[in-house]
């Protein structure tokens, strides 16, 4: 038997404090030994913080759009600020909230634990990324709160490069700069997980997590530059004068749109593809069963990344694109469906016939799913070029992405927050608030957004706060579902904190689960390991559920 | 300032770099090329002549200069990649402009 | 042959070449793995970032040909040229310089890294001298000077993208040599091949990518739309 699965079968409980060798958190406490560190666990706390604030800047912009929207005359703020609020929205839970959200904090901590490494391959480049993440998105923020930006998070040209005359260029800058972030952080990944996996951790031996953190990373690389040379482009030319898509010249700012999408669709999948990572490690757990159909997810997840490079014009239907393209785009966009819908039946069948537990993680999992399933066929309305015509550019675009983002990302965020909260912390949160507020999120989420379904297809514009009166009753419903959600959000944020004191201590392994990091304490020493893992196991290695007649259990 | 026994002749150190000398040799004749065809006798043909040249140029810094070949398979996979991408961006977007 | 040049690849390393093993990384082999795998993953990022610059110059080729074409033409295809000269050549002293670095022969890789920064220092000197006879010649439209081309203003976003691109890759050069110059420095001391020989061959990578970026650059810009 190998030390890893001793630890499996024989979860030791950890050893009292005193006499415990020092854990990552307890082994210095200088402010110097946090903010200069290259461990990749305090580092995965560090951009955790830094995440949150960027949050709840982000929430509280939202709030105060579903605020305006109660009113169907656009009387609570003026046009001008309104721009300026969901500017400030888009902006920052784009780029300083969902893009790094689960890579940065999760995969960050958990790719070298998951594959068995002592750290990251480029510890103090780990680091110098959180300090260029951070730079950048407080000197956007500063610039969106004190001199307010009126682009949207898109700043498509002409608009941001000639005829807006909000503070375009700082906010630019710093959009550039968090990109190397981005670079940097999808970098160390790419490397550790080729080059430091440990002995016999195979590619079908990593967890799903890790695999779709690989696409994730590849993606930050393949599409992150070109987003930049377009935002550089962007700068030069409003700031100098030096440009290629001022159209009084000749220029094409469709042109533009092709550079941004090319980044920004993939974006999609770098938020999308972590959370089916957290998803396909909380499943297999909670339900103590085998994922089903292993490998098939593993490829339907380089299939999304490597398909999600080439349906970028689905967002530029109605913008002039040739006819041609725009066919070949919405055709390929249709095929996005099928590895989406492989992990959908996966995670479906991994549950079925499970010894299901409906703990907290395993809620918002369940809800990921559902949400991303309605979010992910509304998609398929949107590829379609007729119907992509009628509601382009209305409530139902924003509730779809809505359903994808938040009722995606957002959920297996919080869902692998609280399944990994004890590795983390050390500490158990209190299980009965975990259920009531992912329960409350649930609701709240689809009480905002699905009004917003029925608002796009009846012709509400997005980006106006002036409708007509009909849309006054839909649109209190979802901001009323705003408040719920906004309940749901706060009850994790207090007593996730609390339990840092208070929670009960937790062991190694509580939830039962499998994988490499749950062979180490809770919280892990500062070099993960006690001695290097030696790994002779197949991933998911759930004991077999008892047989029965159809054996359906047994596949897998 | 003189060598130590330990080191060669300029000679010695050429000795040890024929495939890079050729490499810069064939670069060198590439860009002759380009500049011929494209700035002192340019015909119709030139351009497409000119992206194949292009072509073999890039290929020869990746494989003699940068060493490619001899690279572990996953990195050979990358340099390759990196040009797939750029092919697919330039393509999807061109065939916009092709089919307005 | 080739293994013979691969003394990378951690079989027969002449005495006193080598690597330190940081603690994250089990061995020297995995050490150098990563690092090479690093460089070639941020070269990937740079392909990319220059590509988006391509397509614009492919773009503005499809919707303004004649305007490009005009365009080119008043580029300084010979300083292009002889600049394009001058990085082969500079890539053939960095060979030098990783060449001398596997065996262990200081002396010459330091003249072949000095050799190497002095050959980017003159392409930056040559681009200098190129850009001031744009301005000689009134090809400079974001300057509140008059504009050669005016009557014709779609030549106005090629010219922009020239400079943009061109001042891009300057800027990498730029950094390129002074990194360069800074390794050098560190690398003069007698030890340095025991401990950081991989720095050398990783430099190298990223030297012959800004020379390999420079020769599209020099084709795609300067001469096809001519």
């Amino acid at each position: 038997m190998s030390t890893s699965e001793r630890a499996f079968r024989d979860p030791a409980p950890a050893p009292a404090t005193i006499g415990r060798p020092p854990d990552y958190l307890h082994e210095s406490h200088t402010l110097r030994s946090w903010f200069l560190t290259t461990d990749h666990k305090r580092i995965a706390l560090l951009y955790l913080a830094a995440i949150t604030a960027f949050f709840v800047v982000g929430a509280i912009a939202a709030g105060l759009i579903r605020l305006s929207l109660v009113v169907p005359n656009g009387e609570i703020f003026t046009n001008d600020t309104y721009n300026k609020i969901f500017t400030v929205h888009g902006v920052v839970m784009v780029w300083f909230f969902l893009i790094p959200s689960i890579p940065a904090t999760f995969g960050n901590f958990l790719i070298p634990l998951m594959i068995g490494a002592r750290d990251l391959a480029f510890p103090r480049l780990n680091l110098l990324s959180w300090y260029i993440f951070v730079g950048g998105a407080l000197f956007t923020l500063a610039d969106l709160i004190i001199g307010g930006v009126d682009t949207g998070w898109t700043f498509y040209a002409p608009f941001s490069t000639t005829f807006s005359n909000t503070y375009v260029i700082p906010a630019l800058i710093g959009v550039i700069i968090v990109g190397f972030s981005s670079i940097l952080t999808g970098l160390n990944f790419v490397v550790t997980i080729h080059a430091m996996r440990a002995p016999g951790m195979t590619w079908f031996r990593m967890p799903i997590f890790v695999w779709t953190h690989y696409a994730t990373s590849l993606i930050f690389l393949l599409a992150t530059p070109v987003i930049t040379i377009a935002l550089i482009l962007l700068l030069m030319e409003r700031a100098f004068g030096i440009g290629v898509f001022d159209p009084a010249l000749g220029g094409d700012p469709v042109l533009f749109e092709h550079l941004f999408w090319f980044y920004s669709h993939p974006a999609v999948y770098i938020m999308v593809l972590p959370g089916m990572g957290v998803i396909s490690e909380i499943v297999p757990a909670f339900a103590q069963k085998r994922i089903f159909g292993y490998r098939f997810i593993a490829y339907a997840t380089i299939g999304l990344a490597s398909i999600t490079f080439v349906v970028w014009g689905h967002h530029m239907f109605v913008n002039g694109i040739g006819t041609g393209a725009a066919v070949v785009f919405s055709v390929l966009s249709f095929a996005v469906a099928v590895p989406s819908a492989v992990k959908v039946y996966n995670w479906t069948a991994t549950i079925y016939k499970g010894r299901i537990r409906l703990q907290t993680p395993m809620l918002y999992a369940m809800g990921y799913i559902g949400l991303f399933v309605l979010g992910g066929l509304t998609g398929l309305f949107l590829a379609t070029l007729a119907i992509d015509e009628h509601v382009h550019g209305t409530y139902f675009v924003v509730a779809h992405f809505h359903y994808i983002m938040v009722g995606g990302t957002m959920l297996a965020f919080l869902g692998g927050l609280h399944f990994w909260w004890p590795k983390f912390t050390g500490r158990l949160y209190p299980e009965a608030w975990g259920r009531i507020s992912a329960f409350l999120i649930f609701i709240g989420f689809n009480v905002t957004f699905f009004p917003q379904f029925l608002l796009g297809y009846l012709g509400m514009p997005r980006r106006y706060h002036d409708y007509p009166p009909e849309f006054q009753l839909l649109n209190i419903l979802s901001s009323a579902g705003a408040t719920i959600l906004a309940a749901g959000y706060l009850f994790p944020m207090v007593y996730l904190i609390w339990s840092l004191w208070f929670g009960e201590r937790a062991s190694a392994n509580p939830w039962g689960a499998r994988g490499l990091e749950w062979t180490t304490p809770s919280p892990p020493p500062a070099h993960n390991f006690a001695r290097q893992p030696i790994v002779d196991f197949e991933p998911y290695a759930y004991p077999d559920p008892p047989a029965d007649d159809d054996g359906a259990a047994h596949v897998g | 300032m003189s060598a130590p026994d330990t080191e060669p002749s300029l000679g010695g150190l050429l000795r040890h770099m024929r495939v890079a000398v050729a490499a810069f040799a064939a670069l060198l004749v590439g860009l002759g090329a380009i500049v011929v065809l494209g700035v002192v006798a340019p015909s119709s043909a030139s351009s497409v002549i000119m992206l194949v040249l292009l072509a073999a140029m890039v290929a020869t810094v990746l494989l003699f200069s940068m060493e490619v070949p001899q690279e572990p398979p996953l990195t050979r996979f990358f340099s390759g990649l990196g040009f797939a991408w750029v092919a697919i961006l330039v393509g999807m977007t061109l065939l916009d402009y092709f089919t307005r | 042959m080739t293994t013979a040049r691969r003394m990378s690849a951690s079989v027969a390393a002449p005495e006193g070449v080598g690597i330190e093993v940081a603690e994250q990384f089990a061995d020297a082999t995995q050490q150098r793995h990563a690092a090479q795998l690093g460089m070639w993953a941020w070269l990937l990022t740079e392909l990319l970032l220059f590509a988006g610059l391509f397509l614009c110059a492919a773009v503005l080729h499809v919707t303004h040909p004649a305007a490009v074409a005009r365009a080119a033409r008043h580029l300084k295809v010979w300083i292009g040229a002889a600049n394009t000269a001058v990085l082969i050549c500079s890539s053939l002293t960095m060979t030098g310089a990783i060449t001398a670095s596997r065996h262990g022969w200081r002396r010459w890789m330091l003249r072949c890294l000095l050799a190497t920064a002095a050959l980017g220092t003159l392409f930056l000197l040559l681009k200098g001298f190129e850009y001031y006879q744009d301005y000689l010649e009134h090809m400079t439209p974001f300057l509140d000077r008059p504009y050669a081309l005016a009557g014709e203003p779609a030549t106005r976003l090629y010219i922009d993208l020239y400079f943009l691109t061109t001042a891009l890759h300057a800027l990498h050069l730029t950094t390129g040599v002074a990194i360069l110059l800074g390794m050098t420095w560190i690398a003069r001391k007698p030890r340095f091949l025991h401990r950081h020989q991989n720095w050398i061959e990783v430099y190298g990578l990223y030297w012959h990518f800004i020379d390999l970026i420079w020769i599209m650059v020099f084709t795609l810009i300067y001469v096809v739309p001519r």
